[in-house]
């Protein structure tokens, strides 16, 4: 898999490098979400913080050339290739009713005994009151774009870096 | 139910098509999804493979499934899940000794694997499946005393979450999202329950409560004043007829009362005496039971927890509690020509269960 370079890997498109320390950034979190122990942890939810990751990286760059149009083409697709984010789920995001997906895993019916889709996908006002959900999958608080959860809200308290900080471009 | 299975091993193992459930396992909602697994897990009864299914049976309800497989259940004709009779919803233990059954089931390992075998071909080939010998109308007596026990509506609160392991021990972390109860377990004989002493009729703490309890004919669970010093009493069996000023005509001639609370809905009333021995004398006199305007009432000590202040607003006219909780509860009034004319009660969204009504 990519994000190696070596001498016979192509450069990257131009105005990679003022995005790179956010990236490296989502890379280091990453790495050390992977090797947090489990500890004190209950199974399913030792992977939460990786999907969670994953969410906001991905919406990081789609942010940044749908929204704010601060990337060119080019910049975006060399990014989805090199698996700086993920295309099929930035692909669920521009479809209407799926802008706030936390992760493949709960839009997929073939995972659930019905046939449906992951609790997470409920919207608030159809769920009982003051019933906190965390979707076994990715640990989603309610991810329906009706919801008014949003990214911060839905995947839990601490604010996503890539937010936080601006990009130059 | 008949499938020829061409594994020999199997052919011991149960198939069926549909669980033998009582309704209050099953829910409040008529709507069901349920999942059905082949050879799941084994009976708890006689540990032989069977099909397990599984459903949630209302808002807020854990998910129950079948525990004990069909072979069983129809032996003692009990629910699959809660092991409660089909017909009353009481325990084996207070069904047997109420209808006088011996129980033929052997317990012991190879006795019960070979009992349960020749039930299950029993069962195949006769399919009227409820139980050895017929419940005839030798027995109407204890069929009486077993109507009585009953319950009148369905017990939901068996269906409910088991209780959270680590909020016993103080420390859970879960939170809000938490599924399961954050309450303290039971203390008392309840708490040791076993599913075979349940399913056999031996040693069942719940059937001991319910047969020495005020109904089943035993003399009650306080001959002698009980608990401290409670200075009230509980009578049941007070119907429409019967109103606060009968009932304090009535008591009054043992003691001055301080209040009496009358609860129709539930049929009981509370008379709370000022003095302790005004108290016992009633119950001397009427314990046995009373005769008030030709409605026969039953008399025994209340329990220690007072009256609760609810059940005195009831009998204070006005509006009803259900009425005001209701217009509490309705939010905001929807806006004109929304679809609050039904021409269906189907197209009510609450009509059964859909939507939690105060939504």
């Amino acid at each position: 898999m990519p994000k190696i370079r070596s001498s016979r890997t192509k450069r990257a498109p131009e105005g990679f490098d003022e995005i790179e320390a956010t990236l490296l950034e989502f890379q280091q979190k990453m790495k050390d979400a992977e090797n947090d122990p489990h500890e004190g942890k209950r199974k399913v939810e030792a992977l939460w913080p990786i999907f969670r990751l994953h969410h906001q990286r991905s919406r990081y760059v789609y942010e940044l050339f749908y929204k704010r149009e601060a990337i060119s083409k080019e910049l975006y697709e060399y990014l989805l290739k090199q698996g700086y984010a993920d295309g099929n789920l930035i692909a669920k995001w521009k479809k209407s009713g799926y802008e706030k997906v936390c992760c493949l895993r709960c839009i997929q019916p073939k995972d659930t005994n019905f046939g449906t889709t992951c609790v997470c996908r409920v919207p608030r006002d159809k769920l009982e009151e003051g019933k906190v959900i965390e979707c076994i999958h990715c640990g989603c608080r309610g991810c329906s774009s009706g919801s008014g959860a949003g990214v911060a809200g839905s995947k839990g308290a601490v604010a996503a870096a890539g937010g936080g900080s601006s990009s130059k471009a | 139910m008949a499938q020829i299975k061409a594994d020999p091993n199997k052919v011991s193992w149960e198939e069926s098509e549909f669980p033998i459930l009582c309704e209050t396992c099953l829910g409040d909602n008529p709507y069901l999804r349920m999942t059905k697994q082949s050879q799941a897990k084994e009976c708890k009864v006689c540990t032989r493979p069977f099909t397990v299914f599984r459903w949630c049976p209302g808002v807020g309800m854990r998910f129950k499934k079948t525990e004990i497989c069909q072979t069983c259940s129809k032996v003692k004709n009990v629910c699959q899940t809660c092991l409660l009779d089909l017909e009353f919803g009481l325990p084996v233990q207070v069904r047997d000794t109420a209808l006088g059954l011996e129980d033929g089931a052997p317990r012991s390992d190879v006795n019960k694997e070979y009992f349960a075998q020749n039930m299950d071909a029993h069962f195949q080939n006769s399919e009227d499946g409820l139980g050895s010998g017929g419940f005839g109308k030798a027995e109407s007596a204890g069929r009486e005393m077993l109507k009585k026990l009953q319950r009148t509506e369905p017990y939901y609160k068996r269906n409910r979450q088991h209780i959270c392991s680590f909020f016993v021990k103080g420390n859970c972390t879960r939170g809000a999202e938490c599924p399961y109860r954050h309450e303290m377990p039971l203390e008392g004989d309840l708490k040791h329950q076993n599913i075979k002493d349940r399913y056999y009729g031996t040693n069942d703490p719940v059937a001991r409560k319910i047969l020495s309890g005020p109904r089943a004919g035993g003399a009650g669970r306080s001959g002698p004043p009980d608990d401290k010093t409670v200075t009230s009493l509980f009578v049941t069996g007070v119907t429409e007829a019967i109103a606060e000023p009968d009932l304090k005509g009535f008591f009054y001639a043992f003691g001055e009362t301080k209040s009496i609370v009358v609860v129709h809905k539930s049929k009981c009333a509370f008379i709370n005496f000022t003095t302790r021995a005004g108290a016992e004398l009633a119950f001397e006199k009427a314990g046995g039971g009373v005769n008030i305007q030709g409605v026969p009432l039953r008399v025994s000590w209340a329990r220690s927890r007072p009256v609760g202040a609810r059940s005195e607003q009831r009998t204070e006219a006005a509006p009803s509690p259900a009425a005001v909780m209701d217009s509490l509860q309705a939010g905001p009034p929807p806006p004109p020509g929304s679809a609050s004319d039904f021409a269906y009660p189907s197209q009510d969204p609450t009509y059964q269960g859909s939507t939690s009504k105060h939504r």
